[in-house]
C-alpha cells in the first residue's frame, strides 16, 4: 500500500495545470474587458482608451461613454459572473449536487417576485426595482432557512425541498401580478427583467452594488475552509468540529448576498452559476476552493463575452439570458454525456 | 494507565424509543476495544450517542474526566474523533486537503492552518505510509489507501478518544487486516482510547485488546483478551451469536458456528 515517492512530479503537474489555467482565464478576462470597453454603439479604439486613462487628448463624449457607460457595464458584467460562478460552485459543494445553482433555494424566484412587485405595485423606477428584487431574493432565502428550522430537519434535502416550496409560492405570486399587470408596459417590464440585461448600467448603480457584493464575496472567501467541510456527509463534518447549522446558514447568506446584490440590478441570468463550476472542474480536475475561485473567473469571462455579443449581434440589445442559455445548454449536454460515459 | 473514556449509565435511542439502556464502561489509554453485537443490538446507536450525533436519553459520556455529553461539535471534536463506516466522496480534493480537515477542531472559524500544523499533517500521512501522496487526488486512491488517509486525518485531529463504526466495511480481505492492524498500532503507539464496532468477530479477536458484547441494547459481557482462554471466549460469544467454536493459531482467530447450530433459512 505505501505510495512510491514520485511526489515532486505529481506536485509539479498539478501546479503547472493550475498556473496555466489561471493565466489563460486571466488573459481571456483582460481581452474580454478590452472588447467590452471598445465595442458598442460608439466604438472606442485602444489608443483612445489609453488616452483617457493616461490624460491624453480625447473628446468629452468618448470620455463620458468610456467612464460612465463602458467601465461600469464591463465591471458589472464581470462581477455578476464572478458572483454566479463562485456561488454556483459553493452551492454545488454544500448541496452535494452537481445541478445546484444559486436559484436552488429560491434566490432567483424571490428576486423575480421582488422585481414584479416593484413594477406592478410601485411603478418600477430603476432603483426601486433593484431594491425590491434585492429584498425579494434575500427574503425568500431567509424564509427557506426559517422553514428548515421549523421542520427541525437540518439536512440539505430539507433545504432543497423548502427551496422548491418557496419557488412555487413566489412563482404563483408572480403569475398573479402578471395577471393584473398592464400588458403593454408592466408585463413587458417583468418579462424583460427576468431575461437579464446589462444595458442602463451606470457608475452610481455600481457604487451601490459593489459594497454589498464585496461583503458577500469576503464572507464566502473567509469561510472557504468551512465550505469544503460542509461538502462532507453531515455526521462526518460534525465530528470534525463543524457547527453545521450555523456555518451552513452563514455560507448560504454570504453567497446569496453576492448573487442578489448583482442580479437585482441586472435581472435574472440563466446557466452561468450552473456551468462555470463544471468548466472549472473539467479543466483543473480538482474540486477544492481554488477551483471555486477559477469558476468565478470563468463566470466573469462568460458574462463579459455574452454582454459584448448582446449589444452587437442585433440592432436592439438582446437579453443576456438568451445568450447564456444558448451557450449553457450544449455544455450541459456535454457534461451529461461525459457522466454517462463514467468520466465525470 | 489513565482512563480516557467513561460511560456512566448512558442510554440512547431515536425519539422516545430506547435502543440502548444504561451502558457503563471505561476505556484506558492505549486500549483498543471492539463493540460486538448482532444487527439491531444498538452498536451504531451507542457509538453515535457517544459521538454526540444522537442526543443521550440519560447518563453521561466523560472524556479525560470532563463530561462531554452536552458539548457542541467544535469542542467535542477536540476530545472525540470518529471514523464513519463510509467516508464522504472527496473526489477532486488532494490527500493533504483531506488530512488538513482534521485540524478544524483546533482552529477558529476563519483561521487557517499554520506551517507547523501543515507539516504535522504531512507527518501523519508519512506515518500511514502515504508520505508520497500528499498532492494526489483523494478520489483516485484505492479504498485501502483512502481509509489510511482518513486515519491520518484522525491522527491530525489529535483527540484522545477514537471511535470507529465498521471502518473495514468497504475494504477487501487484505485491506481489512491492514487497516485494523494500523488502527491497533496507532492506538497503542499514541496512547489513545479506541472503540470500534465490527461485524466480524474474527477481526475483533485478532486485533482488539478487549471485547464489549452488546445484546438487545444491553452490555452483556466485557472480555479482556489477554486474560481469556479460547473456552472463555467461546462462552462469552455464544451468548450473542449462538453456539460458537473458536480456533486460534499464532494470535489469529477463526470463529464459526457449530454445524448443528447453523441457522437454517
Amino acid at each position: 500500500m505505501p505510495v512510491a515517492p514520485s511526489e515532486p512530479d505529481a506536485v509539479r503537474a498539478v501546479r503547472r495545470r493550475f498556473a496555466w489555467c489561471f493565466a489563460a482565464v486571466g488573459a481571456l478576462a483582460a481581452l474580454a474587458f478590452l472588447f467590452s470597453f471598445c465595442i458598442g454603439k460608439y466604438p472606442l479604439t485602444v489608443e483612445e482608451i489609453g488616452a483617457i486613462l493616461f490624460g491624453g487628448e480625447v473628446g468629452q463624449l468618448k470620455r463620458d461613454v468610456f467612464l460612465n457607460l463602458r467601465v461600469p457595464r464591463a465591471v458589472m458584467s464581470f462581477l455578476t459572473g464572478v458572483g454566479l460562478g463562485l456561488a454556483g460552485s459553493v452551492y454545488q459543494i454544500i448541496f452535494k449536487n452537481p445541478l445546484a445553482a444559486p436559484d436552488i433555494i429560491g434566490v432567483s424566484s424571490g428576486a423575480n417576485l421582488g422585481a414584479a412587485v416593484a413594477v406592478v405595485v410601485f411603478g418600477g423606477s430603476t432603483m426601486l426595482l433593484a431594491s425590491s428584487a434585492f429584498v425579494g431574493g434575500l427574503l425568500v432565502t431567509f424564509m427557506v432557512i426559517a422553514l428548515v428550522r421549523m421542520t427541525d430537519r437540518n439536512s440539505m434535502a430539507t433545504y432543497i425541498l423548502a427551496g422548491v416550496v418557496m419557488k412555487a409560492v413566489s412563482e404563483s405570486f408572480i403569475m398573479m401580478l402578471k395577471f393584473f399587470a398592464d400588458p403593454e408596459k408592466e408585463l413587458a417590464a417583468i418579462e424583460y427583467w427576468s431575461m437579464g440585461s446589462f444595458s442602463n448600467m451606470t457608475a452610481s448603480k455600481l457604487a451601490v452594488v459593489f459594497p454589498l457584493f464585496a461583503v458577500g464575496l469576503a464572507g464566502v472567501v473567509l469561510l472557504r475552509r468551512q465550505v469544503t467541510l460542509l461538502g462532507l456527509q453531515e455526521d462526518e463534518s460534525r465530528m470534525l468540529g463543524v457547527r453545521v447549522r450555523g456555518v451552513r446558514i452563514g455560507v448560504l447568506a454570504f453567497s446569496t448576498l453576492m448573487v442578489t446584490s448583482t442580479v437585482c440590478v441586472t435581472g435574472l441570468i440563466a446557466f452561468v452559476g450552473l456551468i462555470a463550476p463544471h468548466i472549472a472542474r473539467l479543466l483543473l480536475k480538482r474540486n477544492s476552493f481554488p477551483v471555486c475561485v477559477f469558476a468565478s473567473l470563468v463566470g466573469g469571462v462568460i458574462l463579459l463575452v455574452a454582454d459584448v455579443f448582446a449589444r452587437t449581434i442585433y440592432s436592439a440589445e438582446v437579453p443576456i439570458s438568451i445568450l447564456t442559455t444558448l451557450v449553457g445548454v450544449p455544455f450541459l449536454l456535454y457534461f451529461i454525456m461525459r457522466r454517462q460515459g463514467g468520466d465525470a | 494507565m489513565r482512563e480516557l473514556l467513561r460511560l456512566d449509565g448512558l442510554s440512547a435511542g431515536y425519539g422516545k424509543a430506547r435502543v440502548v439502556g444504561d451502558v457503563s464502561f471505561s476505556i484506558r489509554e492505549g486500549e483498543y476495544c471492539a463493540l460486538l453485537g448482532l444487527n439491531g443490538s444498538g452498536k451504531t446507536t451507542l457509538l453515535k450517542t457517544i459521538c454526540g450525533l444522537l442526543p443521550a436519553q440519560g447518563g453521561r459520556c466523560v472524556v479525560e474526566g470532563v463530561d462531554c455529553t452536552s458539548f457542541h461539535e467544535h469542542k467535542r471534536a477536540r476530545r472525540l474523533a470518529y471514523i464513519p463506516q463510509r467516508h464522504s466522496a472527496m473526489d477532486g480534493l488532494s490527500v493533504l486537503d483531506v488530512v488538513l480537515m482534521g485540524l478544524n477542531p483546533h482552529l477558529g472559524l476563519l483561521e487557517n492552518p499554520s506551517k507547523a500544523q501543515r507539516q504535522a499533517c504531512r507527518d501523519a500521512l508519512a506515518k500511514m505510509g502515504l508520505g508520497g501522496a500528499a498532492h494526489r487526488d483523494f478520489g483516485r486512491l484505492s479504498g485501502g489507501q483512502q481509509q489510511m488517509v482518513i486515519l491520518a486525518r484522525t491522527l491530525a485531529q489529535d483527540a484522545p478518544v477514537m471511535l470507529m463504526d465498521e471502518p473495514d466495511s468497504a475494504l477487501d480481505f487484505l485491506n481489512k487486516h491492514l487497516v485494523l492492524k494500523n488502527i491497533r498500532d496507532l492506538i497503542h503507539a499514541e496512547g489513545k482510547a479506541g472503540l470500534v464496532t465490527l461485524h466480524n468477530p474474527n477481526f475483533a479477536l485478532t486485533y482488539c485488546d478487549r471485547l464489549l458484547l452488546l445484546k438487545e441494547g444491553t452490555l452483556v459481557a466485557d472480555v479482556q483478551m489477554r486474560d481469556s482462554s479460547v473456552q472463555g471466549l467461546e462462552k462469552a460469544l455464544s451468548d450473542i451469536y449462538g453456539d460458537v467454536v473458536i480456533l486460534e493459531r499464532d494470535g489469529q482467530y477463526m470463529v464459526g458456528l457449530r454445524p448443528a447450530r447453523c441457522p437454517t433459512s
